[in-house]
This record gives structure tokens, sequence and C-alpha cells, in this order.
């Protein structure tokens, strides 16, 4: 299964295709598709520039990054794995 | 520090007017992305994993508090709370909206900062020595000539368009602090024939997925013919190198290709005509900008400092930090301090919003209003009473920046790596941060005394693992993270790559395998022998035996 990603245009922030073609934050609300399904729905994020920057397919497994670019998916997905670690210094 | 005249000041504002509209008509839709790139390229914008990153130049390092304050106000408002120093000795902000952008840099003109050429196909952010104008080594100041290189290189016509892009880098010591050789063109400022300033010019230099280490080209170029020099430089590789190619683009590969004596020759003839037009440097020109960076108001001091020496006898901390964070300063009485940017398990090159605010405050209290970013990703305040030192320490360490490791095993170099760059293969900063949690002992680390650890996520090299002591580079292997180790590759005057030691290592293998590395280093060394000149004497061998050394003992 395939679902599709982008950088928002305002933020930047990573996004998905959700359900009937809405915008989602979370890689678990977003859409899945099969097959042609998957490449008309990229192309249909693909026409909504003002949203979608650079959008692309996602191979999943259930909404689990699992092709080439797995590690890279997940760490789009879940943030950086080191956090803002910098945090801490202003409690201290 | 140099001061914006008015056309500065005018040119910075036209350019942030412009990219407002710009990101206006991006924002509505007018422009595409594909016709946006270029233009946010060329105002330091990238898009990245999760946000857009913004990389705003911090000319030949050099800042004041004011700036330092900008630029947490800016982490504050618009982005995490924190900034990242990378090894262009410029920061980057990995958060902004693109819709702040515009905003952004408005606040940075105002304190004469901007993100014009830390991206694209231009001559880049000059960079320099750390301790420019404070270590007692140099021949004369290098950041008047930086400055000269700024002005000469800053929206430059005929170089706006280059084949990739160019770095330049200049130090004026026999000591080389800010990797010349690593540069497209390396200036090493010398004594002319007529005792005048004259440059060393080597050419060719860069890291990268091809990397080379520069060579020299001329033993002195008389400093007011410098800007024709670099100008033949330049437009010999604008007209020959190759544009067909991305990674071959770089003026390394013309150099290496045409060979340099050929390289010299074709140089030398644009540099013939070009040495008799009207881009001399003027003399006035160049005095009014070095007046700007005058030596400060120093106060005439004894060579000993009394609170200094009690505070060292008194306080073990404080005379570890001073061991490895303290350098001599050709003033009398004061001292350069490395402010640390790794903390144990830290983000190397990270800094908040608050301890931007604490830094500014004491460049402004101790240091003559200056501050430095270092190439290795740290900060440097550089012009300090040895009086002070105590009294600076104990701030740096309330705030989290006291940590006594420059130069050590765990002042490492790391780019920001699959963390957020979307080139990377795999990530830089966990292992930096592994490294730095396992070899954290500081009497350990001072026993193994100066060790270079470069990391980088991918072949671009932004960490500049080459030159590593010890290099470590991410690999993708079909999905999983693999790391390639590099023994012997040195970053100064005596510049080389690092060599490959073998097959690349998953992630948790890196930091025992290093350690390894390091134990052996201290059973074979000779007293006082540094890592490196043990490296050079005995080759990568008994190096790779120990960091493979675990598979031995596992068969
Ligand atoms: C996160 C966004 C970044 C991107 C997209 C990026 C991109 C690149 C690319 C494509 C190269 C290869 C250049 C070549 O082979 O000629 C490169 C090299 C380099 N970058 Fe970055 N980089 C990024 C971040 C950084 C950071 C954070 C640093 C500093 C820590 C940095 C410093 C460098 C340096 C020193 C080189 C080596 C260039 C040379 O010597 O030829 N970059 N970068
Ligand atoms: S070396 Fe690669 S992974 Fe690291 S910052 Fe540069 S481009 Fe990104």
């Amino acid at each position: 299964m395939k679902l599709i990603t982008a950088n928002r245009l305002s933020d930047g922030r990573v996004i998905y295709v959700g359900e009937d073609a809405s915008v989602v934050e979370d890689i678990a609300s977003a859409a899945l598709f099969d097959g042609d399904a998957a490449d008309a729905a990229l192309i249909a994020a693909a026409s909504r520039p003002a949203t979608f920057v650079n959008p692309y397919l996602v191979e999943v497994t259930g909404h689990t990054p699992s092709g080439r670019d797995r590690l890279k998916e997940t760490i789009r997905s879940a943030g950086p794995t080191v956090g803002n670690s910098l945090r801490h210094h202003e409690t201290a | 520090m140099y001061r914006y005249d008015e056309f500065d000041a005018a040119l910075v504002r036209e350019r942030v007017e412009e990219f407002r509209d710009q990101v206006e008509r991006r924002a509505s839709g007018a422009l595409t992305e594909d016709e946006f790139k270029p233009l946010r390229l060329m105002n330091g914008v990238y898009l990245q994993l999760h946000a857009y990153m913004l990389r705003v130049a911090v000319p030949y390092g050099v800042m004041n508090g004011g700036q330092m304050r900008k630029l947490a106000h800016i982490a504050r408002t618009y982005d995490k709370g924190y900034g990242h120093f990378t090894t262009r000795c410029n920061i980057q902000y990995n958060w902004p909206a693109l819709t702040d952008l515009p905003a952004i840099l408005s606040d940075l003109a105002e304190v004469e900062m901007h993100a014009i050429q830390t991206s694209g196909n231009c001559i880049r952010n000059t960079t320099t020595d750390v301790f420019a104008g404070a270590a007692d080594d140099e021949v004369e100041d290098p950041r008047p000539w930086c400055e000269v290189i700024r002005q000469w290189s800053t929206i430059h016509p005929e170089f706006s368009f280059l084949p990739r892009k160019f770095k330049i880098a200049v130090v004026a010591s026999q000591k080389d602090r800010a990797a010349i050789r690593t540069h497209d063109v390396g200036l090493q400022i010398v004594k002319g024939a007529d005792g005048g300033t004259a440059f060393r010019v080597f050419v060719g230099g860069g890291q990268g997925r091809l990397p080379h280490i520069g060579q020299e080209i001329a033993p002195a170029v008389p400093g007011h013919e410098l800007l024709a020099y670099l100008t033949a430089i330049i437009r010999a590789w604008n007209l020959l190198g190759r544009r067909d190619n991305i990674h071959k683009a770089r003026i390394k590969i013309l150099v290496a290709s045409l060979g340099i004596d050929a390289f010299r020759e074709e140089v030398d003839r644009h540099f013939a005509t070009l040495r008799q037009e009207a881009l001399q440097v003027p003399a006035e020109e160049l005095a009014r900008i070095q007046a700007y960076f005058a030596a400060p108001a120093f106060a005439d001091l004894p060579r000993q400092s009394a609170a200094f020496d009690r505070a060292v006898l008194a306080d073990p901390d404080f005379a570890r930090f001073s061991r490895n964070n303290v350098r001599r300063h050709k003033q009398v009485g004061y001292a350069s301090v490395i402010i640390s940017l790794k903390p144990l398990d830290g983000v190397p090159g990270d800094i908040t919003d608050a301890q931007m605010e604490v830094v500014a405050d004491l460049a402004e209290r101790y240091s003559f209003d200056e501050v430095r970013a270092a190439y290795e990703q740290n900060l440097v305040l550089p012009h300090v009473r040895l009086d002070d030192t105590p009294a600076l320490w104990r701030e740096l360490l309330a705030t989290g920046l006291g940590t006594p490791n420059a130069d050590l095993v765990t002042d490492i170099i790391a780019c920001p790596g699959l963390d957020y760059c979307s080139l990377a293969n795999a990530r830089s900063i966990p292992v930096a941060q592994a490294l730095s949690k396992r070899l954290a002992d500081l009497d350990w680390q001072e026993k193994v005394g100066p060790v270079r650890i470069n990391m980088s996520g991918c072949i671009n090299a932004c960490g500049h693992h080459h030159v590593g002591h010890i290099g470590v580079l991410g690999v993708d292997r079909k999905g999983e993270e693999y790391y390639q180790i590099t023994v012997g590759g040195s970053p100064d005057e005596q510049a080389a790559l690092g060599e490959i030691v073998g097959r690349s290592l998953p992630a948790d293998e890196v930091a025992p395998a290093i350690q390894r590395a390091l134990d052996r280093y201290l059973e074979v060394r000779i007293e006082g022998e540094r890592f490196i000149d043990t490296v050079r004497r005995l080759g990568a061998d008994p190096f790779r035996d120990a960091i493979y050394a675990h598979e031995f003992a596992n068969a």
C-alpha cells in the first residue's frame, strides 16, 4: 500500500493526504491507496500547489513506512529522533 | 567590527523587500515551487525534512552582542527556541515558517545581518581563524581582508551564476585554524618580498563526494592585487569548469584534471590583464576597513593574573577548563575563551535562545562586545581578561555552556544528518551523542588529548568527515544505517584525507570501535605524541585492527 506525503507550503511541515482528500499531519490518519489509485491521488495532490509542496508516494505496511526510504519517512513522521534536547537548560 | 555604510544597508533592505514579494507570490500560488526554489535559495532558505531551514550568514564568524541577541530573538519568536551553528560558521534555524521568513530577514537587517549567498552557485561566506585579531602567532589580523573579499564577492555580477558553490577561507598564521586546504581557495597571509602583506594561495581543495586537498598555486600575491588574482582564478574556472555534471562542476575537479601547472598558466593569463585594470585594493579603502577592526582598548595588565592563578589552584574544575578551553592571547593579561557547544549528550552546534542571550551578555561584559563562531561548531569570546576568566567560567557553567572539552574527543563535529537533512543517508547526531556518552570521562579525555572526530550523514561531507583524525560517514545499506570509519585525516597545515579502514559498521558499534582505536593509541603512542602523529608514524593498521578487534574476539 501507499500513502501520499508532502511539505505544507505555509510552514514546510510534513503533511499527508487523508480521507476525502483532506490534509492531515499524522501519518496514522493518512489515506492508503493501491496501485493506480495511488497515482491518481498523487496527481490530485500535485494539482493543489498552494498546499502540497513536492508530494510523493511512500510505501507503507499498515501506516508504517516500509519502502527504501523507511528510515527517512519514519523520521519525517515522528520528528527528529534527537528531540529538542536543549530545552532542559532553560529550566536548569 | 565592520559597520555597514548607507549602501550596504540599502542593499540588504532592498533584498528583504524583494524576497517579501517573492514569498507573497509563492504563498498566493502565483509562483510554482520550481520557480520559487532558486529565489529562496538565494536567500538561504532550504526545504528540509520537517520544515523550511534558514541559513544565516555570519561573516567570517564575527558577531557582537546585539547580533547574538537578535539571533536569540529569532529562535524564540519564529523557531523552536534554538539555533544550530555549522562548520561554515553560519547559524541555521530548522523550523521557521515560509510566511515568517520576510520578517526574520527584516529583523536580521536591523543588526546588519542577512542570508545572502549562504546557498547557491556563488561565492559563499568567507571563513577565517576563530582567533583572528587575538592569536599571538598571526602575521596580521585577517578579518579586514575577509571584509574586502566580502564586499567584492557580494552579488558580484560575474560570479553570481558559477558552475557550483565556491568557498574561500583565510588564515594569517602558520597554524591553519580554518582548514584552508579544504576550500576552493585557501589564503594564508604571509610577508611579501617588500615586507608588505601578501597571500600564499591554495586552490582546488574541497570535501564532498570527491575530496581534494588544495594545492599551492602562488607563494605570495601582493595584497593590493588579491582581488585581481581571485578574479583570475574564478574566471578561469567559470570559463572552463564543467557544467554538464553537478559532481564535476567544482574547481577541485578542474584543477585535478588540468594539473596545477596548467591551471596556474590559465589563471596567470587572466591575471596579466586583470592586474592592469582598476581592480586593485585601494590603500585608503583598506585602511578604512582596517580601522573598524582596530584592536580594542586593551588595559595594561601584568603577565600573571593573581585571580586566575588562585582559581586554578583552588578549583580543579576551573583548572581543567583553563587547560582545555582558554587560549593564549597576543595581548598580555588577556585570553580567548572557547564556549563548547558540545555538552555531554548534546547536539553539536545547537544553542538555545536563553543561552544566546547569556553569551551576548558575556561578550558585552567580558570581551569588548565580540563573539565568534568557530568552524568546529563552538563559540569563542576572543578578548577576555585572565582576571575575569573564573567569573566568566562560573556563568558559563550555570548556563550549560561550561563543558571543558575543546579539541578533546567529545568536541565532535557532526552535521544534522537524517534527523533534519533531506539529503542524508543516515543519522549523525545520535552517533555523536553515543560517543559523547561513552567517552565522557574527562580525565580519560585529557589523557587521550586532542583528537578531531568528525561525522557526516552523507558523502556531501558537511561534517568534514574526510579530514577528521577519525571520520565517520553515514551510508545506507538497504534502508539500514551503517557508518564508514576513516583514520588519519587532518584539516590543518598538514591537511590530509582520512583512509577508509574497512567495511562499515552498524550504528551501535561505532562508539565502541572508536573507543578501541583510542585505547590502542594509548598503548602504542610515544611520550607526548598526539593521536594524529601516532597515526602518521604507524599508519592506519593498528587502528584498523582495533576497530575490528571484536570480530576476532567473537570468531
Ligand atoms: C541541512 C541542509 C544542508 C544541505 C541540503 C547541504 C547540502 C550540501 C551539499 C549538496 C554538499 C556537497 C557539495 C559538494 O560536493 O560540492 C554540501 C557540502 C558541504 N556542506 Fe552542506 N548541506 C546542508 C547542511 C550543512 C551544514 C549543517 C553544514 C555545517 C555543519 C554544512 C557545511 C557543508 C560543508 C563544509 C560542505 C563541504 C563542501 C566542500 O568542502 O566541498 N552543510 N552540503
Ligand atoms: S553531510 Fe549530508 S546529511 Fe549531513 S548535512 Fe550535509 S547533506 Fe545533510
